[in-house]
């Protein structure tokens, strides 16, 4: 029965599957009814006009929303680890453990005010990394996968609010990536940068493909055109 | 016509400033006079260093000064985990209800006035202090600086507070998207940069716990003497003031009122270079 494995297959693929979302803001629908299934190691781009709960979309994927008073949501998302896929809203499951699994990285670059190397090994404190040597070698890693190491290598201890708007989103995507996440939302990353800097994250992030599910947020067509392996349009049209 | 305005304006708002400026230096002036002729042939550096014995004509503030230092410094150590533990609350650990009703309660707590805080200390704190450890009578520098950091706490707390609530949302955002837990995110992320606006809440509040009177005056038994404890019962500056001030008008004695006077306007200039200083490092 081809159909069937052919079926089996895609199911094979897929990373994330939102079912019958609804997102509410104030009594205000921002989500109706979506469901959606994102396939393991491409990158997805949400586009859209403003309004239409991209953002607010890709907040739902780490449970992020949940800071925001006043805000309410219904339905399903499953992310599969290990093999299986688990509800990331039951509440077996650890939401500081998905956070660590799907990263994030905003639209203005959101360094914290300490030194660069300091900044990149922040999750490894939070998670509670006490070897120095294992902890440097992650911060080198994470640097080089986010093509910032030869810029910064010499200069660790500065702050990282001395780097260039680029930079410091790239330091951004290096914090991200240093617990090895598998999957990473981008909401807008080039925004607030120039051409060559955002082009520069265009190339990492098709690079980082290999590693995780990318789902980027974008306002730019050319560049969704760039990277993305599939587009999804909001609102969508049920 | 609008510029008159604008000139007429002007004026009337450059009076009142200049008014007070002029007031804060005559005060100083006024003190420095009448406490002249006790500090006559450099003997100001005795009067402050000075034991108190009228009847051999020594007047010196030296134990009052202590006992100011000693019930400041001490509330001020009180209230500082009281206050970094509920402004953590109220800002980032307690679900919003309960946020909600201590941020109302701190502010209420701010309109209390002094003296039920001193009218509670001495008829529920200072037995319990008696009892506790059996030493005097329990108006001691002990009583005086638990009851004084309940009162300067909600100053701090509020102060915190804000501070708190000024750390950008961004870093905020980050910490939470790295899996960060809520006390994570407090000790890592919003104490250290809300880390001037502690500094301000403490200098403040010691500043306030200073120049309060009453709470002393009432719990801290006034006993004249250098303290060896915080069970021994001391006076302060400010209740030695009240206290002079409300017995006699004419004596020697009384001109050390202004000898105090000068102290806790130092202190008070103190605390305010300080507050400066932190000010402007926050502004680099």
């Amino acid at each position: 029965m081809p159909c069937t494995t052919h079926e089996t297959m895609k199911e094979n693929h897929i990373k994330i599957k939102v079912r019958s979302l609804d997102f509410w803001y104030q009594n205000r629908q921002i989500l109706e009814h979506v469901s959606l299934d994102f396939t393991r190691h491409t990158i997805t781009a949400i586009v859209g006009p403003s309004g239409t709960g991209k953002s607010t979309f890709l907040t739902t994927l780490n449970r992020l929303w949940e800071n925001i008073p006043d805000a309410q949501m219904k339905g399903r998302v499953e992310i599969e680890f290990d093999g299986t896929f688990r509800d990331i809203y039951a509440r077996s499951f650890s939401l500081t453990q998905l956070r660590r699994s799907v990263g994030m990285v905003f639209q203005t670059p959101n360094p914290l005010s300490m030194s660069i190397y300091k900044n990149v090994a922040f999750p490894l404190k939070l998670a509670g990394y006490k070897n120095r040597k294992e902890v440097g070698n992650k911060v080198e890693k994470a640097l080089k996968q986010a093509y910032l190491w030869e810029e910064v290598k010499d200069r660790l201890h500065e702050k990282a609010s001395c780097l260039s708007g680029g930079q410091q989103q790239r330091l951004c995507i290096a914090r991200a990536l240093i617990l090895e996440p598998e999957v990473l939302l981008l909401d807008e990353p080039t925004s607030s940068l120039d051409q060559n800097a955002g082009r520069i994250i265009e190339t990492l992030l098709l690079d980082l493909r290999e590693r995780c599910t990318i789902i980027i947020v974008s306002h730019y067509l050319d560049q969704v055109g760039r990277i993305a392996d599939t587009v999804m349009e909001f609102p969508l049209k049920s | 016509m609008n510029r008159q305005f604008e000139k007429t304006a002007e004026m009337v708002l450059f009076l009142p400033a200049l008014l007070s400026v002029i007031l804060t230096l005559a005060i100083f002036v006024f003190m420095l006079v009448f406490g002249l002729p006790l500090m006559k042939g450099g003997r100001f550096f005795e009067l402050i260093t000075g034991s108190w014995s009228p009847g051999h004509g020594m007047y010196g503030i030296q134990p009052m000064i202590m006992g100011t230092m000693a019930i400041a410094s001490l509330s001020v150590f009180f209230a500082f985990p009281l206050s970094m533990g509920c402004a953590s609350l109220i800002s980032v650990l307690a679900p919003r209800g309960f946020s909600t009703f201590l941020r109302h309660t701190v502010r209420l707590m701010t309109g209390v006035p002094t003296v039920i805080y001193g009218f509670v200390g001495i008829f529920l704190l200072v037995p319990i202090i008696r009892e506790l450890f059996q030493n005097g009578s329990g108006f001691c520098i002990l009583s005086a600086s638990l009851m004084l950091a309940l009162l300067i706490s909600p100053t701090m707390i509020l102060v915190f507070m804000e501070s708190f609530d000024r750390v950008p949302k961004s870093y905020l955002d980050a910490a939470d998207a790295l899996g960060g837990t809520p006390v994570q995110k407090l000790v890592y992320v919003i104490i250290p940069q809300a880390r001037q606006g502690i500094w301000m809440g403490v200098i403040l509040s010691m500043g306030r716990s200073l120049g309060d009177t009453l709470i002393a005056l009432m719990l801290a038994g006034n006993a004249i003497a250098t303290p060896g404890s915080v069970l021994d019962s001391v006076r302060t500056l400010t209740a030695h003031i009240a206290l002079v001030i409300a017995s006699d008008y004419e004596s020697l004695e009384f001109k050390s009122v202004f000898a105090c006077g000068l102290i806790l306007y130092g202190f008070n200039a103190l605390i305010i270079v300080m507050l400066r200083y932190v000010e402007s490092k926050g502004t680099q």
